[in-house]
């Protein structure tokens, strides 16, 4: 009985058999909302923690979000993980920054690593401010001018260069070394870029990194929900990190026992397995691969 | 204290990768061996190191000599710190540092210390890779990946060389510390144990996958392994976990490998597509992801259904199951059927499996044999090699029992054959025994028999006539693709017809097919009543008014680019008709018998002709014209469809024109022409103007007949233009 519809289902059933069992003559009442809103409990769990953030002192991860644009899943989830106070980077995967255009044969597509979100806000809002604030793009796109300067592309990014450059970026800290310990793809497609690109990049640095990928539909309601997901997810891996670093010494190495005595690393697997018991609409897979 | 101040140095490294050789000097004291630092510095040093062997920003060239001087740290952060942070970082590191001492050794044999500190790290590490945590286990793995990659040889071009490639070919085979062959052996030795651990236990899918991500650059970069390496992967089966209870973590571990599998097949296969595109090892992999993909979605079907996962212990001899024990799966051999007693046919002695609808296949229903190129070649590429053999070695060994049996027989033969004869009877040679035995049936001599068509069934009069019409289409579709011939030199009387394939050859052939073939075989009684209907009905069906109406059609659909086609059609008709006249009148037979000469053919199809063009004819086409003056002959019926062109309107000018070109160019019509004209000046209101001018010259008296009170202004201007029309008309011909 993990999916809640099933139990929400379950749940009704017993109503009904008990009403019957109490009073058969009455007709049942209007059964309650098929959904048992998925979405409403995620969004209230995360609300719940929207004050949960990684404490400043201890060790911390690193992150880096990626989906195809580099626009809206990627950064809504760069903004959550940045404001739950873990460094994130994010990046796209795609060959352009690709926008919805006026109609579908007609996208707004730029460059990558040069064309800041200033500059691509200022183009849509001259072309047509009002299509566009319909659309919800000047909206995301004034969120993301406040995240970074501009979209970059993954394929592009060489791990190991310091970013001291991108000093001004949210979730900034933690990442001046430019690597991260967890890399967070969007989608299937993203994911099976960011393992590729890894391969032909071809392990120098002996640097592992764990590949998360959780899907979301590219839309803002979704990546609203996925970028609280993804928080979640990123301090639960990050909790597991700083107990790792906790456990130390003669004691944290030969005694102990329980998920505190297993590292971090070998933790990954549970934690997802047990954040996807709770997300079970953003189906998630993982690898772990290196830089 | 000495945190900030490494943290410092940190961020200044950050700043620019120059800083990290003169940094190492103030660094190493505060976190190597005698500094007693604390497990935090430790930690930040282990890190520190490896971030700064990692670093993409200075060259492998700069990295050597400081990457001497942190060995001992390493060793001692592997010997004496038991902290899973400081052990990591290290292992990261001593795999970033391996191949820079390693080339070290290469150039400077002599460095005996530096190497044998190196190789306790080494063993440090390789004792760790089995007993270690996980997260230390996959730095291990790392580690190894590293070894064996500068421990097999690479590729040598001397076009392009790999100063940053690292490999066993750089290390000469005198080098006092580091023997050749060892290393290589070594190298082997730690691919197996990394290969291993994909073909193990799938439960702890970090380091699984940690191994499949690592193997892509052994691939890549290292062509003499790249085959073990993915026969290994391809042997590996990455739904292993899926007999295994589906809990959670089960799911996330199995999804994890499949992706991993996944991802690093399509890596290798797009670089092989683009690099080497005819590696057959491309056609194992699509293969092979084709068939995880079918088997995922073979598992999640059943997942979806609840379906618990089996917890019987699988069958490990049943080829079926998915789990691989080690066991083969039994021979080919055994599953071989034995062939039937007696005598047995070729196919019978080649057929290993009588039950797969293969063996009932027969190629030639191929026609092309392209086709069937394209369909073997693959398959003989995807053939495994040691199923072929064991196949080959079946059919060899039958034919070795059959030849035995047949020597065995070979004595009795004769005897058997004799037993009518036995008088007279005379030991057959060897010879003498070979050639009976080349044509008798038995499977060491089949001689292929002429093999016969059932005779095919006989066709119904209706059949026939559909065959015959079918074969005349085909022709006109010919006929119509050709294209029309340019108009080239004309062979004036040293023409023959149809004596090329063009499209006029066609045309003469199919006309004197309609007009000649089926001559004198009409039915003499055409006309008369018969009691016998079932013979009109025949007599209907001739194939030549099938051509005839297939030739009309033709002209019909653009006349006026095929009029030559529809003139030399209607000379054929009244050639046709006038041999046949003539015979008529010469033959006694028919005057004998008294009956009228056959009717001809050219009237009623010149008429239909001109029907059927009539409604399509413009008032300015000329052509109408020419066809008028290029028919073989005319006749009043054929000529009075004049008047039913002048009925309309606009088409009187025309009419006109052509009577008038033919009394002028086609004397013998001449009093027709104008009689024609004199009708059409009597019924015809809208054509008494154009008519009266012709009458006015050719036969003044039917307009006095007519008595007419047309003023003489109009007529001569009729008559002008009349004039102008002749004029047209000469230059239209």
């Amino acid at each position: 009985m993990s999916d809640p519809r099933l139990r929400a289902r379950a749940q009704q059933q017993q109503q009904q058999q008990q009403q019957q069992q109490l009073a058969p003559a009455p007709p049942p009442p209007p059964p309650p909302p098929m959904e048992p809103p998925v979405v409403v409990e995620g969004a209230t769990a995360s609300a719940h923690d929207q004050a949960a953030v990684a404490s400043d002192s201890s060790f911390k991860l690193k992150f880096c979000t990626v989906c195809a644009s580099n626009q809206n899943r990627s950064m809504e989830a760069h903004l959550q993980l940045a404001a739950a106070n873990l460094p994130t980077i994010s990046f796209g995967t795609g060959s352009l920054v690709r926008l919805p255009g006026p109609s579908i044969t007609q996208p707004n597509v730029y460059k990558f690593n040069s064309t800041t979100y200033e500059a691509i806000h200022q183009e849509l809002s001259n072309q047509n401010t009002q299509l566009y604030t319909a659309n919800g793009l000047l909206n995301m796109l004034g969120r993301n001018l406040t995240i970074k300067s501009f979209p970059e592309r993954f394929q592009d990014w060489i791990p190991g260069k310091p970013r001291l450059e991108h000093r001004d970026d949210q979730g900034f800290a933690g990442t001046e070394s430019g690597v991260v310990d967890v890399i967070i793809t969007c989608e299937e497609r993203c994911f099976d870029a960011v393992l590729e690109d890894l391969h032909n990049k071809g392990g120098r640095m002996n640097r592992p990194v764990h590949v998360v990928n959780v899907d979301i539909r590219d839309n803002h309601e979704e990546a609203f929900v996925g970028g609280r997901a993804i928080r979640e997810l990123g301090l639960m891996l990050n909790e597991a990190a700083v107990q790792e670093m906790e456990t130390h010494g003669e004691t944290g190495w030969d005694s102990g026992g329980g998920s505190a005595r297993a590292g971090f690393d070998e933790r990954v697997p549970d934690i997802l397995a047990a954040w996807q018991e709770k997300w079970p609409n953003l189906p998630a897979t993982w690898s772990l691969a290196w830089f | 204290m000495a945190n900030t101040h490494l943290e410092h140095a940190r961020s200044l490294a950050l700043t620019d990768s120059k800083y990290y050789p003169s940094l190492m000097p103030g660094v190493l004291p505060l976190i190597g061996p005698n500094s007693n630092a604390s497990l935090e510095v430790q930690r930040f040093g282990a890190d520190f190191l490896a971030e700064m062997f990692a670093s993409p920003m200075w060259s492998a060239e700069a990295k050597q000599p400081i990457a001497l001087l942190v060995l001992d740290t390493l060793k001692y952060y592997l010997d004496e710190v038991h902290d899973r942070g400081v052990i990591k970082g290290a292992v990261q590191a001593a795999a970033s540092v391996y191949p820079l001492v390693y080339r070290h050794t290469i150039s400077d044999p002599n460095d005996i210390q530096h190497w044998q500190t190196m190789i306790d790290i080494k063993s440090n590490i390789l004792n760790r890779m089995n007993t270690a945590a996980p997260g230390v286990r996959i730095c291990c793995v790392k580690f190894v990946q590293q070894v064996v990659l500068v421990q097999t040889p690479g590729v040598i071009d001397p076009r392009r060389p790999h100063h940053s490639d690292v490999s066993l070919a750089l290390v000469p085979r005198d080098h006092p510390l580091l023997t050749y062959v060892h290393l290589e052996a070594e190298g082997h030795g730690l691919l197996d144990r990394l290969l291993d651990i994909i073909h193990g236990d799938h439960s702890d899918a970090l380091l699984v996958t940690s191994v499949l991500n690592s193997l892509g650059v052994l691939i890549h970069r290292r062509p003499v392994v790249a085959n073990k390496v993915l026969n290994s992967v391809l042997n590996f089966n990455p739904l292993k976990l899926a007999n295994s209870p589906t809990t959670p973590k089960n799911k996330v571990s199995m999804k994890a490998i499949e992706r991993t599998t996944r991802a690093l097949l399509v890596n290798i296969l797009k670089r092989n597509t683009t690099e080497r595109p005819n590696d057959p090892n491309n056609g194992r992999i699509q293969h092979f992801l084709e068939r995880m993909h079918r088997m995922r979605q073979d598992i999640m079907e059943e997942s979806s259904r609840k379906r618990p996962a089996p917890t019987e212990p699988t069958d490990g001899l049943d080829p079926a199951k998915r789990q691989r024990l080690g066991a083969q799966p039994p021979t080919l051999a055994a599953t071989v059927p034995p062939l039937p007693p007696g005598p047995v046919s070729y196919r019978q002695l080649f057929t290993i499996d009588p039950e797969n609808a293969a063996a009932n296949f027969d190629v030639k229903m191929f026609q092309d044999p392209a086709l069937v190129q394209q369909i073997l070649i693959p398959i003989l590429q995807s053939i495994d090699e040691k199923k072929l053999l064991e196949a080959t070695n079946v059919v060899r060994s039958r034919y070795l029992t059959l030849s035995h049996s047949m020597s065995r027989q070979q004595p009795s033969v004769p005897a058997d054959e004799d037993e009518y004869e036995p008088d007279d009877y005379e030991p057959e040679d060897a010879e003498q025994v070979a050639n009976r035995l080349d044509s008798t049936g038995d499977i060491t001599h089949v001689a292929p028999a002429a093999f016969k068509l059932p005779e095919p069934p006989r066709l119904s009069p209706e059949e026939v006539q559909q065959h015959g019409e079918l074969a005349v289409r085909r022709t006109f579709g010919l006929i119509g693709e050709l294209e029309e011939k340019v108009k080239a030199t004309k062979g004036g009387f040293n023409r023959l017809a149809a004596r090329d394939y063009g499209r006029d050859a066609w045309i003469t052939i199919a006309s004197r097919l309609a007009s000649r073939a089926s001559v004198g075989l009409d039915d003499p009684d055409d006309g008369i009543k018969d009691e016998y209907a079932v013979k009109n009905i025949k007599g209907n069906l001739s194939i030549s008014d099938t051509i005839r109406d297939l030739l009309y059609d033709y002209v019909i659909r653009d006349w006026k680019k095929r009029i030559d086609v529809a003139v030399s059609w209607l000379n054929e008709e009244w050639y046709n008709d006038a041999i046949l006249a003539q015979s008529a009148t010469t033959s006694p037979k028919s005057t004998t018998n008294g009956l009228p000469p056959p009717k001809g053919h050219y009237q009623r199809c010149a008429l239909r002709l001109i029907d059927g063009i009539l409604p399509y004819v413009a008032p300015s086409d000329k052509g109408l014209i020419r066809l008028y003056s290029e028919l073989p002959t005319l006749d009043y019926e054929i000529l009075s469809r004049m008047k039913t062109v002048a009925q309309d309107p606009e088409r009187v000018g025309l009419a006109t024109q052509v009577l008038q070109y033919l009394h002028m160019f086609r004397p013998p019509v001449k009093d027709m022409v104008v009689q024609i004209a004199a009708e059409l000046y009597r019924e015809n209101d809208r054509a008494k103007a154009k008519a009266g001018a012709l009458l006015k010259v050719w036969r003044p008296e039917v307009l006095a007949e007519a008595g007419s009170g047309e003023g003489g202004e109009v007529k001569r201007e009729e008559s002008n233009g009349s004039a102008v029309a002749v004029a047209e008309v000469q230059a239209a011909a």
